[in-house]
């Protein structure tokens, strides 16, 4: 029984369920059967991406290998496209981000099991690096930013965190990525964000410096030159391939990204 | 110290705890009494980002800070006031520059206390600094500067010391990204508990010594975390039934500070203190509405059902139309404590309590157990089994499920995704044993496995 309250309100007077009202009628897997590609070979594959069963994954792709598929083809061919079911969903809010984190962690067993028996690396769309500010110990939000960069294509070197100034400089320097990433949590580690920038500018680099996380907002981000603030993990990605298709243009990404 | 486990509840019914009083009050700072029969703002606060270049810089920045809250507590006619300095990392990991900032401050606090009488107390929160750049590392060479902190902080003008431990997060952090609720429950209820007995010992063995109080720890790091990813009612990032089952597990880690030695009040982010008051009687701190300048959630007014002192959260320092920050969300609170002292005084107390559960309880599955009757239910659950730290919190995991599909027979709506995953959930609690030994043994193996930084020597296990 439900305990009964004191002051018996009706709540609709007071609040709107929007999240209830606004429910697809499809559900998830339904929705996802309808995106996964129909060749018999790959539609195994992608349905396990989809639902995050690694073991189902490599299953898959032994057999689509064992019946002549070139095993790095495979990559995009199969492992890609039930990724993009999966971020296609999280995108439209169908499903939820733990089942992203789930099919990503899936999909790179792939890889590693498709990289293995072809004996080469895969091309990637691009290369991101991700860090967590120097003094700042709290890696969730980078660690979400980097399974949905590699969930969409891209190749992360990821430093870790609290990540020394000097420490990212080099590794701009030595991976030339099309874009860096920081996260941070407390006001007064984000400002290394900003020696980040300053020591980037002095070496001519004029790379996006994507920020997000905790303390971190869009007004502090905009007063270094190479910031573009992300309001959600979610936006690196998208980030990433604006760069890919727009260039990487600080005030055109501002325009795009920057919500407030 | 020792630590005595609680098995029994401190309110004989849910409908005895209110804001304002608690079983046991907290004498602290100058002439303030905390769960006394009234409430208190405590306003809490971060320096702007420039200020963590220098020692110098930071202690003129915390002055100032202070003195604009002393003097806007004043100007309202504010009879109390707790000011909480949660440290930056520079702050813990040189203790010397937390205890210069605990010394400016109480400075300040003292003149005002003299030319006006206002009653007020400091708290300092130490960084959980226990971390390399790889790793958690509870125990070791971090753990001596860690207390170090807490030690200078109490040796030169904190009145009260709190933390937000870490521990159990590495696994944690893993676990809720993959609804994975067995290392939920032993991120949090058995590797945080193991820390906090721990570290509880020893913090409040350094306020013993220095005549200061220990009042908490939250388990911000993780039921926060929860919290905060799943976000407002159309976020997807996370279940809001599974952030509130983090939760509940939360109460039953959070209460082993008070097992150990702390007497409170609780920390302001600790959503999940109204539990633990339940269980251990102690004064709580709460934010809600006023801590929108750090976060939103759902629980913006059902928090204050039980609260001793009423805080923002954490708001950075600058200035706004109605003064500085600190300035304008301290008369916010004074004036939420006004109110709630009024309905105090006037034995209106319970009325006023339960409007504020009213108008939040049914916006979310959080708030619905959270609510105090159904926080006391998870005490209980916890309680009952309260010398078992893995059953207690499985036992919170268990009742939590209980209450949100009643609630969902009621009045409580949940979207099929919220009902789906709590379905989900309630079949993996079910298929727990009920043997803490068997539980920890499976989870070492596979967290060993599948967490990179996991180090089970951080546990002693």
């Amino acid at each position: 029984m439900e305990v009964k309250h004191l002051i018996d309100i009706d709540p609709s007077g007071i609040l709107v369920r929007y999240n209830v009202k606004m429910e697809k009628e499809m559900t998830p897997e339904e929705a996802a059967e309808e995106l996964y590609p129909k060749d018999s070979m790959i539609y195994p594959i992608a349905k396990a991406i989809f639902e995050g069963e690694e073991d189902d994954v490599v299953e898959g792709l032994e057999k689509a290998i064992s019946s002549g598929k070139d095993p790095i083809s495979l990559i995009d061919d199969a492992l890609m496209v039930g990724m993009g079911v999966v971020t296609k969903l999280y995108d439209e809010g169908v499903i939820f981000l733990p089942n992203v984190m789930m099919s990503a962690d899936a999909m790179l067993e792939g890889i590693e099991y498709v990289k293995q028996k072809a004996g080469r690396a895969p091309v990637v769309k691009g290369k991101v690096v991700c860090h967590v500010a120097e003094g700042d110990v709290h890696d969730i939000g980078k660690n979400i930013v980097a399974a949905l960069l590699r969930a969409n294509g891209y190749e992360v070197v990821d430093l870790g965190r609290d990540v020394p100034v000097d420490e990212v400089i080099a590794a701009v320097e030595r991976e030339s990525p099309l874009m860096l990433t920081g996260t941070a949590l407390m006001t007064t580690t984000m400002y290394a964000f900003k020696e980040v920038n300053d020591k980037l500018l002095e070496k001519g680099y004029r790379i996006p410096f994507a920020c997000g996380g905790g303390a971190v907002n869009q007004d502090f981000v905009s007063q270094y030159e190479l910031g573009v603030y992300g309001e959600e993990a979610a936006d690196a990605p998208k980030i990433a391939d604006f760069i890919k298709e727009h260039g990487d243009n600080i005030v055109k990404l501002r325009e795009k990204f920057h919500k407030h | 110290m020792a630590v005595t486990r609680c098995t029994k509840m401190a309110y004989a019914s849910a409908d005895d705890m209110v804001f304002g009083k608690a079983v046991t009050p907290v004498k602290t700072g100058l002439e303030l009494e905390i769960g006394a029969g009234y409430t208190t703002p405590e306003v809490n606060y971060a320096p702007r980002p420039e200020a963590g270049a220098s020692k110098e810089k930071l202690i003129k920045e915390y002055e100032r800070i202070t003195t604009d809250i002393m003097a806007r507590m004043v100007q309202i006619g504010a009879p109390a006031v707790v000011l909480e300095t949660e440290h930056v990392q520079q702050m813990s990991n040189h203790p010397d520059w937390g205890a210069a900032v605990a010394h400016a401050q109480k400075t300040i606090m003292e003149d005002y206390h003299d030319e006006y009488g206002i009653k007020c107390a400091l708290r300092h929160t130490i960084g959980d600094i226990r971390e390399t750049r790889d790793f958690l590392a509870l125990r070791g060479d971090k753990y001596s500067v860690f207390m170090e902190a807490f030690e200078q902080c109490a040796q030169n003008g904190a009145d009260m010391l709190a933390v937000e431990s870490m521990g159990g997060k590495e696994v944690f952090d893993y676990a809720i990204l993959r609804n994975d609720m067995a290392g939920v429950l032993y991120g949090i209820g058995v590797l945080g508990s193991i820390d906090m007995e721990m570290i509880w010992q020893d913090i409040a063995s350094v306020a013993k010594k220095n005549n200061v109080i220990a009042s908490g720890d939250t388990d911000c790091a993780q039921a926060n975390t929860a919290m905060f990813i799943a976000g407002g009612l159309l976020d997807k990032n996370l279940a809001h039934t599974l952030a509130i089952i983090a939760r509940t597990i939360s109460a039953a880690r959070s209460l082993v500070a008070y097992e150990a030695g702390a007497v409170g009040p609780g920390k302001d982010c600790g959503y999940e203190n109204t539990i633990v008051k339940s269980i251990a009687g102690v004064p709580i701190a709460q934010e809600g509405k006023t801590s929108t300048c750090a976060h939103s959630d759902l629980m913006g007014n059902i928090v204050m059902q039980c609260c001793d002192l009423w805080s923002n959260e954490s708001v950075e320092y600058h200035g706004e139309f109605g003064g500085t920050t600190v300035q304008c969300w301290g008369e916010t609170l004074a004036y939420d404590c006004a109110l709630m002292n009024v309905a105090l005084n006037s034995g209106n107390e319970k009325i006023l309590r339960d409007m504020f559960v009213a108008s939040d309880i049914y916006r979310d599955a959080q708030g619905y157990v959270l609510a105090y009757q159904n926080s006391y239910r998870v005490g209980q659950a916890i309680a009952k089994d309260g010398n078992d730290i893995y059953l207690r919190a499985k036992n919170a995991a268990i009742e939590c499920i209980n209450i949100v599909e009643e609630g969902a027979k009621g009045k409580l709506e949940l979207s099929r995704f919220e009902a789906k995953a709590l379905a989900d959930a309630k079949e993996a609690f079910e298929a727990l044993t009920d043997d803490k030994d068997q539980f920890m043994s499976d989870c070492l193996t596979k967290y060993k496995q599948e967490v990179k930084v996991f180090k089970p020597e951080n546990y002693d296990l």
